[in-house]
């Protein structure tokens, strides 16, 4: 090691450039601004050894050149030198004072306002909801402090003291061991606690600014409750307490009990618009249980009104309309060309399936299923055929299930007894036994058997689905026979307002393996919309029964053999019947006049019992139902309503069920109706012939051939 | 929240929207009104404590 040259100022110089070079490389990862220190005696090992200079007089020299140079600070810590500089140059410590913060233009500004306008930044109404909340501490201070609790106590010291207290827990027992360096509240709570607004606004400054290295230490301190401050002029204003804190040496951790959360005692019970009171401390279940329906319909009724549709529903399902899948034009022209290539209504299932190519294992759908019946729904072309859990559509150029023989509205007329408190279906039902019905069983009366058309009465209400929809006209649904291994497609018409409901569509299967009074049964399978079609088979028999001729519009006898088993008494056949031959039907429109087909029947099939001036028609309860049953459907209940008053029906006195008819018309009426009958006989089967009394003859009319 | 500030099928409706977006498939009403009565007691229980 040899001796260290004598320094002159370029000496200096480049080892002071050296150094720091040094320590820039010391700190390259350094903030610019940031302070990269080194000590001296660091610095004279290292250049020592690389120069081998000669230590004392290198420091001696590294000493000087750094103070000379600008870039360096020196720094003396315990007895030791340091040299402290920046990548940017010469370190400058940062300057923590903000002289323009927020804060201080806020409380102290440039021009502020006069006292008297303090309303003008602070608001002196009070908030709609006026209510006091409690000031959350954590578990942990709570038990940490040992603050005894105060219950409900908050108003009181609020009154006395003007501040608010937060109610406080209960303290924990097991966590009385643990020393507390907190003092109460009240204990401290002095005369200097009391401060006016400009202290407190000056002791939050200081706070906030000096008290960094106090909060990093381990004292432990309680949260303090928030100060609830009305400003109000002139007012002193109390702050809460701050607690004076000793410092005391850190507290091991201690094992905590679960600290119990403070019960805040609030209503559970709400009032539904109909005055019924739900109590949300039971169970969900139990409401349901109680209420259910009433709740569902109330949420239901509030989702459809509103106005945002946020949620949107199809039949008993909802969905977030966001969520609904669009379907454009070409979407609904590929659904609906599908369904016409089919030639038959389709589920659901089968168009997501067959158009859209989805399938029940992605994710999305039942998505998807649910917004194709939602579009559907809404769209004019496509109609709602489904039941619950078989969600049929149908579309404009379908085949009309059940033929065009009868129209919709006629038959609606026809049916409407069953809506006015004539359906006798199940008055051999025991109301309290008949809960869950599987099957029906039904005889066809000629008009059902004629038209394959059922009267959709109480007892198959009770077996058949009903409508999803609340704008649901009419269902599908499948009838198997599983006899004649065939299947038949059935439309059920619901009720509406006073229009009954009807089967429309059994007409072929009928024809082709029944006659009228055979018993048929309706069953539901497991499958919704689907059924089966059953009757009693018999051995093969012949018998002259009713037909009814549509072309030339007349009632028949023909011989038909059949293999069901029928009801004799329900039979139409010619030895019953018989006077029915070659007689006029009466048009469809006329029918669904009860009374004046009553009259007819009774004139027609009735056993004269008068003279030839004055008729008089004797006709049984049972002769009436299967005679008036071949014009248009009705139960006996109905007849018997008709029967005890109309006018010209006697019930006979000594046998029941036996009725006498005696025309009101006179001699005049008979007169001309053989007049009536030659000028209107082309006009029979039209619609729009009136239909009064006097022209009944003209319905039945014998056939001349 | 009290109960008495509860306006049925008003009240936390966002909530009940919120969870039938989650769920990502349609719900019958008897689902929706099951969850509809979780969401209220628990707005309401879980401010009592």
């Amino acid at each position: 090691m040899t001796g260290a040259p004598p320094m002159g100022t370029v000496e200096q110089h480049d080892l002071a450039d050296e150094i720091y070079q040094l320590l820039i490389a010391q700190g390259t990862l350094f903030a610019l601004h940031a302070p990269i220190r080194q000590t001296l005696t660091n610095l004279t090992e290292f250049l020592a050894l690389r120069h081998q200079y000669d230590r004392e007089t290198l420091a001696a020299g590294i000493e000087t050149a750094l103070e000379a140079d600008p870039r360096f600070t020196r720094e003396e810590v315990a007895g030791e030198v340091r040299f402290v500089t920046s990548r940017h140059g010469a370190y400058m410590p940062r300057q923590e004072v903000d002289t323009h913060s927020f804060r201080q233009r806020l409380h102290e500004p440039e021009h502020p306002l006069p006292v008297d306008d303090i309303s003008v930044v602070v608001s002196t109404s009070r908030p709609a909801i006026t209510s006091v909340e409690p000031v959350y501490i954590s578990d942990y201070w709570q038990v940490q402090v040992g603050i005894t609790p105060v219950e409900d106590g908050g108003d009181e010291d609020e009154a006395e003291t003007g501040q608010f207290v937060a109610p406080i827990h209960e303290p924990v027992a097991s966590t009385e061991g643990v020393k507390s360096p907190v003092v109460a509240f009240d204990e401290v709570l002095s005369p200097a606690d009391v401060v006016t607004l400009a202290e407190t606004e000056s002791a939050i400054t200081a706070q906030t600014t000096g008290e960094q290295e106090a909060a990093e230490s381990e004292v432990l301190q309680p949260d303090m409750p928030q100060t609830l401050v009305e400003p109000v002029e002139g007012e002193t204003i109390t702050h809460a307490p701050v607690a004076p804190v000793a410092p005391v040496t850190p507290v091991p951790s201690v094992q905590m009990p679960p600290a119990g959360r403070q019960t805040v005692e609030r209503a559970t019970i709400f009032t539904l618009p109909d005055g019924t009171m739900i109590d949300l401390r039971q169970p969900s279940e139990a409401l349901l249980a109680e209420h259910g329906s009433a709740l569902a319909q109330l949420l239901a009724d509030k989702i459809e009104q509103d106005p945002l549709r946020r949620i949107v529903s199809f039949g008993r399902y909802y969905f977030p309309e966001a969520n609904v899948v669009n379907l454009g034009k070409n979407d609904l022209r590929k659904i609906r060309e599908y369904m016409l290539e089919r030639n038959e209504p389709l589920l659901d299932a089968e168009l997501i399936n067959d158009v859209f190519y989805h399938n029940a294992r992605q994710a999305d759908y039942e998505g998807l299923r649910f917004s194709i019946n939602y579009r559907l729904h809404r769209e004019k072309d496509f109609e709602f055929v489904g039941v619950e859990g078989a969600n049929l559509w149908s579309t404009r150029g379908l085949p009309v299930i059940g033929g065009k023989r009868i129209k919709a509205a006629e038959m609606g007329q026809i049916t409407s007894y069953l809506v006015e408190g004539f359906d006798d279906s199940r008055d051999s039902i025991d109301g309290g036994t008949a809960t869950e019905v599987t099957s029906v069983t039904h005889q066809l009366t000629f008009f059902e058997w004629e038209y394959g058309i059922i009267p959709l009465d109480a007892a198959l209400a009770t077996l058949l689905p009903g409508p999803v929809l609340t704008d649901q006209r009419s269902a599908v649904l499948r009838f198997d026979s599983p006899q004649r291994y065939s299947q038949v497609l059935v439309e059920v018409r619901y009720p509406t307002g006073n229009r009954g409901g009807w089967l429309q569509g059994f007409e072929e299967f009928f024809h082709e393996h029944l006659v009228p009074s055979a018993l048929v049964t309706l069953t539901r399978t497991d499958e919704p919309g689907i059924f089966t079609l059953t009757y009693e088979e018999g051995n093969e028999s012949d018998e002259r029964i009713l037909t009814f001729d549509e072309k030339k519009n007349k009632l028949g006898f023909n011989n038909v053999t059949f293999y069901c088993a029928i009801d004799e008494d329900l039979l139409p056949s010619q030895s019953r019947l018989g006077r029915l031959n070659r007689l006029k039907a009466f048009p469809m429109g006329e029918r669904r006049k009860a009374e004046m087909i009553l009259e007819h029947v009774a004139e027609v099939i009735g056993e004269q019992v008068g003279t030839r001036a004055e008729p008089q028609y004797a006709i049984t309860l049972d002769d009436f139902f299967v005679a008036y049953n071949v014009l248009r459907p009705a139960s006996k209940r109905l007849l018997r309503s008709l029967l005890e008053h109309s006018p010209g029906f006697v019930a006979d006195e000594t046998t029941p069920d036996l009725f006498t008819y005696v025309p009101m018309t006179g001699t005049d009426v008979e007169a001309n109706e053989d007049e009536d009958e030659e000028q209107r006989e082309p006009e029979v089967s039209r619609a729009d012939v009136p239909p009064t009394r006097r022209r009944y003859g003209g319905r039945y009319d014998e056939d001349d051939e | 929240m009290d109960a008495k500030m509860i306006t049925f099928g008003d009240t936390a409706m966002e909530k009940l929207l919120q969870w039938l977006r989650s769920v990502g498939e349609p719900k019958d009403i008897d689902d929706l009104l099951r969850q509809y009565l979780e969401i209220l007691s628990s707005l309401v229980m879980e401010e009592n404590e």
